[in-house]
């Protein structure tokens, strides 16, 4: 090629010319446009002030993860661990803040000290153990989750009042994570343009060869590269932890898949070497704006994650198609196939604008302007049959009840909650109702929904330190002592039993877990081999009651948290399930159920979801007309054994 | 004009990237039995046009005749219908396949569905003896060296009944032996009516090889001479003036030893070597490739550990397998590598240069950007890189003026001994000379030059003292006066004084271009 020797001379010609050539520089520019376009377009709620900030308080703690991760992939590295070192860190700080009294300056520090630990550990690992990077940090992913968890023993912890005011906002309208996040940017910005490890970062990623023999310690920049990441997601811990009010040691669990993301949407190359704050910046608002859009749009919880795949695919591709076009200079005279290429551009963008406003106006279930009550209905997650059937039971009585009903999934993620909750709130719906991920992550939500004179009512579990004007939930504790109850009269008294518990952190988990504790108490003669945790999932429940098989063939019960690791335990326990082996089980699911039915599992402390989200709605209703409601209503459990399963129904 | 012995012929073609002006009426013709060698400096335009051929890019205007009837060759699968093979100087092979499975990849013989491993064995051994080579059709491709893996891709050619070869620079990684042995082969394939698009910046084996020469300069034909043309007028055409002297050395008077190596070993790879490079001073290393030449430069600059032995600049002695320390000290290394190890290639000009004194130019953490601007700015003017601008990406430049950002980023160091690994090693006449250029610079500046070159007339035009390595040894050490091809290459090839306890191969054989 002789472009050395005819420089291509482009002349930028006035205003417009100079719009364009930034759109067409940068793909993912262009795609946030679109996005915003399209989302103003669709949703009359979209564009405002309010709502703009709180696209921007969604999109802090991913961007800001995204900046540190930003260093590691421009170095042509990885970092999977982000997410849990964020939670890692902010677990820290309150644990040593709360429980231990340490003073909230040094807890910050060791937060920050944390996350510069772990980030070194990753750079040493990498640079002088010469694990691959993905290795690396994957085994740190674990070991930092691992950890959180030790050390909060699985439940979230108050975080200070003092670090909380960094979920708050600024002179009443600034919310301060939008704050740090343009900070952590403009650091993340000059650390890349302007420092010495900044520059070295796109030495090392561009070639790591040619960097060591012109003199770059190579080694040792990897070590600083990694411990930055480490030191953003610190900071993104933080504010993830004080926006909730709560260290909680599932947060962010798989942010640092958003992160990357962020990252390669904003024009980063995972080969490394090139890559740029603003870019990185772009790409997390396009994901925040995209869950925040698609929220007000009510499409259904299940397509925004099919939506969200397939936008993060087309900006990548707008972005990889816009280069291959080259340096195609705005100038004329670069001659047929040049203009053919921009033409191709120009195509692809018009496609994906179609697209995208196609697919969300086609989703969005019908939320025409009409004058039926809005009732916003933010569930934990909908991965799981029971909040299945809570929203099948909620969506029939709002059909009969004339109510628009749109349904969140959180996906068991508080700060998503947390998100959807200041969306229903923002775009002014008439009531809401939660099923909290998390009881104390929920709170500041559901204060924000209180100033605004919103009546919230709780589902299934309560929220802490705020006010909800119901609470409709059957009784986890009384539930569990159920469960023991039943379990322990089959054996007569006295046998061998392992407990499959719920996932570490969640309310519903330690409830049941006291329940059964509270329940064994009256039968010594019951003798409990051991206690695992199975997180509320099949898979789990088989897998960890195979192991406990092998300890303890001896087993002669089992009780279960939930249906779902009972009916997985079964599996595990083959032809004995039902016969030398008695299962338990909780919540009373469909396939709960027709496992009584079959006589596999001998009995399921029955919730009855269905009238639980029929009840949240009817109370939901009653409230926004301004009619009195019980502070709790609580729907009957019941056990269900073979003997009564005909008649019931959840 | 249809000629039944014509094979190929172009007229008028005219090639545009954005802003660039790549090919411009460029006629070019083949027939039959005949080596039609490309001349043309980097950046005239032969990768364009035989990508052209190769159906990789397509033309803007003028038309691509074949056997007399115009043809449209839109992509790999045209060209291979057409007989059009083309070998590239980065290998199209997968290195974890056998030879004959990357002779007949994607065309492997079958039986009921399943690959007949016999017949595709049998096939690919006698196409490799057509070829000439002595490799097992079973052995797996990455275990060759560069000039097996040539042999590999030209028997792939000739299993697609390819009536055009086009090989491109297949010299430039080759031992002379090598060289000798492609040529043999080529000569077969013209005798069998095989028509070869050569390109080479080796005008000496024009001579050899060719039959017809056209000269391309700037995306232009600019002739088209008999392959007997005198060099003089070769390299005139070329880059169109004439230049006074290849190799235009101006001897500085000697100072003080600057680098003393002493006993350098790394056990297996070389031992005891020697030798010392005074100020002002350049030293040749010439030898085989594969006689640990590059090896024993990386150690000295500290890029790779040694064993046993001292290395001094000046005087002090410098710790083993430290970069950083040999930087200080004053060493600089322009690696044979010149896209792998020497330059950012997605960086620009300024960057590039700036990465060696990056280090010096930081204050508290902040890199002084305007003063590497300034210096990036001096020193790409000083050593004439022809560029869009400092911002140009260095993956955008022509080979020679990537070499020149490469020792600019030692220049800008104050480097104080210059080791230069096959420093001019695919870069055309012109920029060669200026690179010669730089070195007297260099040298009359009282610094010294360490040179590995396996071009030989560069290395007796260029050094003062001459030093030749065999097998991991210093062979001998030739003053300028007494260095003649003969003498150097009688040490090249020269037994060892001891003999090495593990022979590695009988034949001597490029390793894969590091």
């Amino acid at each position: 090629m002789a472009a050395d020797t005819h420089p291509s001379t482009t002349g930028a010609g006035g205003g417009a010319a100079a719009v364009r050539r930034l759109l067409l520089d940068n793909g993912a520019l262009t795609a946030l446009i679109v996005l915003v376009i399209a989302m103003s377009a669709l949703s009359g709620d979209f564009l405002t002030t309010d709502n703009l900030l709180n696209v921007g308080v969604q999109a802090a703690v991913t961007a800001i993860l995204a900046f540190g991760v930003t260093f590691v992939i421009v170095s042509a590295g990885i970092d999977l661990s982000v997410g849990s070192v964020a939670a890692l860190s902010a677990t820290v700080l309150a644990w040593s803040a709360t429980q231990h009294g340490v003073p909230v300056g040094i807890a910050l520090l060791l937060a920050v000290a944390t996350g510069i630990a772990a980030g070194l550990v990753n750079g040493f690992l990498i640079a002088y153990g010469k694990l691959p990077p993905f290795i690396a940090t994957l085994a740190m992913l674990s070991v930092a989750r691992g950890l959180s968890l030790v050390i909060s023993e699985g439940s979230p912890i108050a975080f200070p009042d003092s670090v909380s005011h960094l979920g708050d906002t600024l002179g009443g309208w600034l919310p301060v994570p939008v704050l740090v996040m343009v900070v952590m940017g403009l650091i993340a910005a000059f650390v890349l343009g302007r420092t010495y490890i900044g520059r070295s970062m796109y030495a090392i990623g561009g070639n790591e060869e040619a960097a060591r023999l012109s003199g770059l310690r190579v080694k040792r920049q990897k070590l600083a590269i990694y411990a930055l990441s480490g030191v953003f997601a610190a900071a993104a811990g933080v504010v993830l932890a004080s926006r909730l009010s709560s260290a909680q040691p599932q947060a962010a669990d798989g942010y640092e898949l958003d992160a990357i993301a962020a990252v390669v949407i904003g024009g980063a190359s995972l080969a490394g070497g090139t890559g740029k704050a603003s870019g990185t910046l772009i790409g997390a608002l396009i994901l925040a704006v995209l869950r925040n859009g698609l929220n007000l749009l009510s499409v259904s919880a299940f397509w925004q994650q099919v939506v969200i795949g397939v936008v993060i695919a087309l900006a990548v591709l707008l972005d990889t198609l816009r280069r291959k076009a080259g340096a195609t200079p705005a100038a004329a005279g670069a001659g047929g196939g040049g203009k053919g290429r921009q033409a191709a551009t120009y195509g692809l963008a018009a496609v994906v604008t179609v697209a995208v406003v196609g697919a969300t106006s086609f989703l969005h279930g019908g939320s025409s302007p009409s004058a039926n009550p809005k009732i916003g209905l933010a569930l934990s997650t909908l991965n799981n049959p029971f909040f299945v059937q809570i929203q099948s039971g909620a969506k029939a009585e709002a059909k009969k009840l004339g109510v628009d009903l749109t349904v969140t999934d959180a996906q068991n993620d508080a700060s998503q909650q947390a998100n959807q909750l200041q969306n229903f709130t923002s775009s002014g719906y008439d009531s809401i109702i939660v099923n909290p991920v998390d009881s104390d992550a929920a709170s500041n939500s559901v204060k924000a929904a209180d100033k605004a004179k919103i009546p919230v009512i709780a589902v299934d579990r309560g929220v802490n330190k705020a006010a909800v004007d119901a609470l409709v939930a059957s009784d986890n504790v009384a539930g569990g002592e159920l469960a023991a109850r039943t379990v322990a009269e089959k054996l007569g008294g006295t046998g061998k039993i392992v407990i499959l518990q719920g996932q570490a952190g969640t309310s519903a988990a330690r409830e049941r877990a006291a329940g059964f504790a509270q329940g064994l108490k009256a039968y010594p003669g019951i003798q409990v081999l051991a206690q695992q945790p199975a997180d509320f999932d099949r898979t789990k429940g088989l897998d960890v009651m195979s192991n406990l098989l092998q300890a303890h063939p001896d087993v002669q019960g089992v009780i279960a948290a939930n249906d779902e690791m009972a009916l997985g335990a079964i599996k595990a326990l083959g032809a004995k399930a039902g016969k030398s082996v008695q299962v338990v089980g909780f919540d009373g699911t469909p396939d709960g159920l027709k496992a009584v039915e079959q006589g596999t599992l001998y009995a399921s402390v029955a919730q009855q979801p269905s009238q639980l989200g029929r009840i949240a709605v009817d109370n939901a209703l009653k409230a926004l007309r301004g009619k009195k409601v019980e502070e709790t209503v609580k729907v009957p459990v019941k056990v269900v054994t073979e003997a009564n399963v005909a008649g019931f129904s959840g | 004009m249809s000629n039944a012995d014509e094979l190929l012929r172009i007229e008028g073609i005219r090639k545009t990237f954005p802003g660039v002006v790549a090919l411009d009426s460029v006629d070019f013709d083949l027939r039959r039995g005949e080596v039609h060698v490309l001349l043309g400096e980097n950046g005239a335009g032969k990768s364009t046009l035989i990508k052209m051929l190769s159906g990789a890019y397509r033309p803007d205007a003028g038309r691509i005749l074949a056997g007399g009837e115009e043809v449209r060759i839109h992509g790999a699968q045209d060209s291979e219908r057409l007989g059009i093979a083309t070998i590239y100087q980065e290998f199209n092979l997968v290195p974890d396949l056998t030879v004959a499975e990357n002779i007949f990849l994607g065309r492997q013989p079958r039986r009921l569905g399943v690959i007949d491993r016999k017949r595709m064995e049998a096939e690919a051994a006698v196409l490799l003896e057509r070829v000439g080579v002595n490799v097992s059709p079973r052995a797996r491709v990455r275990e060759l060296g560069i000039a097996r893996l040539q042999m590999v891709e030209i028997a792939k050619a000739l299993s697609l009944d390819a009536r055009v070869l086009i090989m491109d620079e297949p010299t430039a990684v080759l031992t002379s032996e090598e060289v000798d042995k492609l040529f043999a082969i080529v000569r077969r394939l013209r005798e069998d009516g095989v028509g070869i698009v050569f390109i080479t910046h080796h005008l000496e084996e024009i001579a050899a090889l060719g039959d017809r020469v056209t000269v391309i300069r700037d995306g232009r034909s600019v002739g088209q001479v008999p392959a007997s043309t005198p060099q003089d007028e070769l390299v005139r055409l070329m880059v169109g003036r004439s230049i006074e002297q290849q190799y235009p050395r101006e001897r500085a008077e000697p100072g003080a030893p600057l680098l003393a190596v002493e006993g350098l070993t790394r056990d297996g790879v070389f031992h005891d070597v020697s030798f010392e490079v005074r100020a002002g001073e350049v030293v040749g290393v010439a030898g085989l490739v594969g006689a640990g030449r590059t090896e024993v430069v990386r150690a000295v600059f500290g890029a790779d550990p040694y064993d046993r032995g001292t290395v001094r600049v000046a005087g002090a002695p410098l710790p083993r397998h430290d970069v950083n320390a040999a930087m200080a000290a004053g060493i600089g290394l322009v690696p044979e590598d010149r896209k792998g190890q020497g330059l950012v290639l997605d960086q620009s000009v300024e960057e590039n240069l700036g990465l060696v004194t990056m280090r010096a130019a930081t204050r508290g953490g902040l890199v002084d950007l305007k003063g590497q601007r300034e210096a990036a700015a001096r020193i790409a003017a000083q050593l004439g890189v022809r560029m869009a601008g400092l911002g140009q990406q260095v993956r955008t430049l022509s080979g020679g003026n990537q070499q020149k950002v490469v020792i600019g980023k030692w220049l800008l160091a104050d480097t104080k001994v210059l080791i230069l690994d096959e420093p001019t090693r695919g870069i055309d006449v012109g920029a060669k000379v200026e690179i010669y250029q730089l070195v007297n610079e260099l040298t009359a500046a009282g610094a010294a030059v360490l040179m590995i070159s396996s071009d030989l007339p560069e290395v007796l035009g260029m050094s003062d003292r001459v030093l030749v390595m065999a097998q991991g040894r210093v062979a001998g050490e030739l003053p300028a006066e007494q260095a003649t091809q003969d003498a150097v290459m009688a040490l090249a090839v020269s037994a060892p004084a001891t003999p090495r306890t593990t022979p590695t191969t009988t034949e001597v054989e490029a390793g894969r271009g590091r």
